[in-house]
């Protein structure tokens, strides 16, 4: 019953239970760090990404990012976007600065080439002068188709200057009149060669001549000297503008690289968070802590994992304290049959007790009425006075067995262990039932070595347990006879009570030592009994630490066994 | 001196009581009863019976206390004490020894047991 209830509280069990899951959920644990150390490196660089969004304004953004109310596919395409945009605008910047760049060299080129042009015609200019200072001085037609030649050679260039349209208007045309004047003269100094007359006008055609070089001369420089400024100036914006392009692409480069940082960083982060938020919820969880919370500033997938993980665990909380209670209930329900199950045995052993009182008067006067002790006893009493004392006999066996069984089983029989003789104990059950095998003309044998040492048990007990099979045995069986025999088996005893009895059917034979079962009710009828000293005999041998079973063939007898250590109470090698 | 040997018998149950007085009858022992622990121990105390029977579950004193007292009691502590019990506990028959009772007898006895028991402690037409 003690056991019972001790088994049953079950706590032991449970705590045990729990704390092998809990370990087992750390071992887990342990194990997923460990897997988690070769990525150390990463760890590293998470933790300082952590710093950083926990210690700036980022913290803030990422926690704005993750509250927006759309789905992480969205979201992931808004930055992706984003970033491809950036990228977008620093090619097209970038182009832009190349095209321009471009057009810059090619007006620089333009320019250079007015330059040139306006330096080839101020060559032509001084070697037509050249000539035409030639031609005075050798009076040859030569010279003069010299000077014509280099004359269209300058106004060609002239001609390119000022369609390119970067020159004076003004001065070209001054140019063009000097030039045409420079072209009379010439003109003048043909005739006078061609007609002969040259020697007396030269004077005057030098004088015009060299006047007119001074001016035109002037004038081609000036022309020379703008188109130099202009592309002197020209260079100067180009170096400008390919600067400051320079500076508006890499700053927008650096812009751009940043921004798809800050983006990348932030959008991890808003997914980071939920699922580092997640893992210590799980490992919450995990630990036993149901009914934990998670709380993440998400608005997305994330967030709504978040709810339902807070749904399963008020899910598990609730199931978990539905468990606990039903444990708990059921506790008390058991504690309460326990209880009860103990007070039923300890009334049958007091009322036991308090009907062997009267049971003591019934049989007392019985039998000293059968002695003759109120005087002769008449003939026709004696049959039924007999009758009273076997029945009164019948019914103290029974409420001895029933004594002993709710003592048993209310945890107040104990053992009283001593040294014992096994012959001694074998003898006395011997004799107690050598008369009744003898009225039933049945040989009854013992059998016990000479060699068994001391044994230690309660010999009381054992003998209650001997007379018990053996009375049974004598009781079952017919003719033939009984046999009880004893052989040490190492540290234990090995006793056997052997009969040529009627037998017990295969499908009784578990319940042969079950309380008030006999074969059947005509058995016992016929040899009578209380149908509880099997009962005992089992608890008896089971409070030894011994173990008791039964062979039987069916018409031909049966076997008990029952095996005890030899000495019970001291430790066993 | 009478020839006369007398057994207390302490026992509270009246039919158990008139057993012993109707067993008696017989013999030439004189009984004289008490049905409580210590008017029990009262009466032995002024009567030194030869014998006492005593039943161990007794109203205000148990038979085990009573006997206890009476052979530490240097006047009382001589007369022969048998332990009649109801309760068939292991170890009962060593309590009554640890009380210091000579001999045990679990009820129901048979009054042919008693008478002789009895008479072992207590030859008859002796003392």
């Amino acid at each position: 019953m003690l056991s019972r209830s001790e088994d049953y509280t079950g706590s032991p069990v449970d705590a045990q239970e729990r704390k092998s899951g809990t370990r087992n959920v750390a071992s887990s644990l342990d194990n997923a760090q460990d897997l988690a150390t070769p990525r150390a490196r990463d760890h590293r660089l998470e933790s300082l990404g952590d710093a950083v969004q926990r210690r700036t304004p980022l913290h803030r953004v990422v926690l704005a990012v993750a509250a927006v109310r759309a789905s992480v596919h969205t979201k992931l395409l808004v930055a992706f976007l984003v970033v491809t945009f950036l990228f977008i605008g620093m090619a097209l910047v970038s182009l832009q600065t190349i095209v321009t760049g471009a057009r810059a060299t090619r007006m620089l080129d333009e320019a250079h080439e007015l330059v040139s042009l306006a330096q080839r015609g101020e060559s032509s200019l001084a070697r037509q002068m050249h000539y035409t200072d030639l031609a005075l001085l050798s009076q040859d037609d030569a010279s003069i188709s010299r000077i014509l030649r280099e004359s269209n050679e300058f106004n060609d260039h002239i001609a390119k200057l000022e369609s390119a349209g970067t020159s004076d208007p003004a001065l070209m045309q001054q140019i063009r009149r000097l030039q045409d004047e420079a072209m009379g003269v010439v003109a003048d100094i043909a005739n006078a060669i061609r007609d002969g007359r040259l020697g007396a006008s030269t004077g005057a055609l030098l004088h015009r001549q060299e006047k007119l070089d001074a001016d035109i001369s002037a004038r081609v420089g000036q022309l020379v000297e703008a188109q130099q400024d202009r592309m002197d100036r020209l260079r100067g914006s180009v170096a400008a503008t390919n600067r400051r392009s320079l500076l508006l692409t890499s700053g927008f480069a650096l812009v751009a690289v940043v921004f798809a940082l800050l983006c990348g960083f932030v959008i991890s982060w808003s997914f980071i968070l939920p699922v580092r938020e997640a893992q210590g919820f799980l490992d919450k969880v995990a630990a036993g802590n149901l009914g934990a919370r998670i709380q993440v500033p998400n608005r997305d997938e994330f967030g709504v994992l978040a709810d339902r993980m807070n749904h399963m665990s008020a899910e598990l909380q609730r199931f978990d304290a539905e468990q606990r209670q039903a444990a708990a209930e059921l506790g008390r329900l058991n504690q309460q049959l326990a209880q009860a199950s103990k007070a039923k045995s300890e009334f049958l052993a007091n009322m036991s007790h308090e009907l062997r009182t009267p049971m003591n008067a019934i049989l007392g006067f019985t039998e000293m009425l059968i002695d003759g002790l109120y005087g002769d006893l008449p003939e026709p009493l004696k049959e039924p006075l007999t009758d009273i004392q076997l029945n009164g006999r019948h019914l103290l066996r029974l409420i001895n067995d029933v004594l002993d069984l709710s003592k048993i089983e209310a945890g107040r029989m104990q053992l009283a262990l001593d040294d014992y003789s096994v012959r001694e104990i074998v003898d006395v059950a011997h004799t107690s039932l050598r008369s009744l095998a003898a009225e039933k003309g049945l040989a009854f044998r013992t059998h016990v070595p000479d060699d068994l040492p001391v044994a230690r048990g309660d010999s009381g007990r054992l003998t209650q347990c001997l007379i018990n099979l053996a009375g049974n045995s004598i009781k079952f069986t017919r003719e033939g006879g009984i046999e009880i025999g004893v052989e040490r088996s190492g540290d234990d005893l090995h006793f056997r009570v052997a009969d040529t009895g009627i037998g017990i059917p295969a499908g009784e034979l578990e319940n042969v030592f079950a309380e008030f079962r006999q074969v059947d009710n005509t058995v016992t009828r016929e040899f009578g009994g209380t149908g509880l000293g099997l009962s005992i005999t089992k608890r008896f041998v089971e409070m030894h630490g011994g173990r008791i079973w039964v062979e039987s063939a069916l018409g031909k007898g049966s076997t008990f066994h029952f095996t005890i250590p030899l000495r019970v109470g001291e430790a066993s090698t | 001196m009478t020839a006369q040997s007398t057994i207390l018998y302490i026992e509270d149950n009246e039919y158990n009581r008139k057993i012993v007085r109707q067993l008696v009858t017989r013999t030439t022992y004189r009984l004289i009863e008490a049905n409580d622990g210590e008017s029990g121990v009262e009466i032995a105390q002024k009567e030194l019976p030869s014998l006492i029977l005593m039943d161990v579950q007794l109203p205000r004193m148990s038979g085990l206390d009573a006997t206890r007292l009476l052979k530490s009691d240097p006047r009382t502590s001589a007369i022969p004490i048998i332990i009649i019990t109801s309760f068939a506990l292991s170890g009962d028959r060593e309590k009554a020894a640890a009380a210091g009772a000579d001999s045990y007898l679990a009820k129901p006895y048979s009054p042919r047991e008693l008478l002789a028991l009895v008479r072992q402690y207590l030859p008859e037409g002796a003392g």
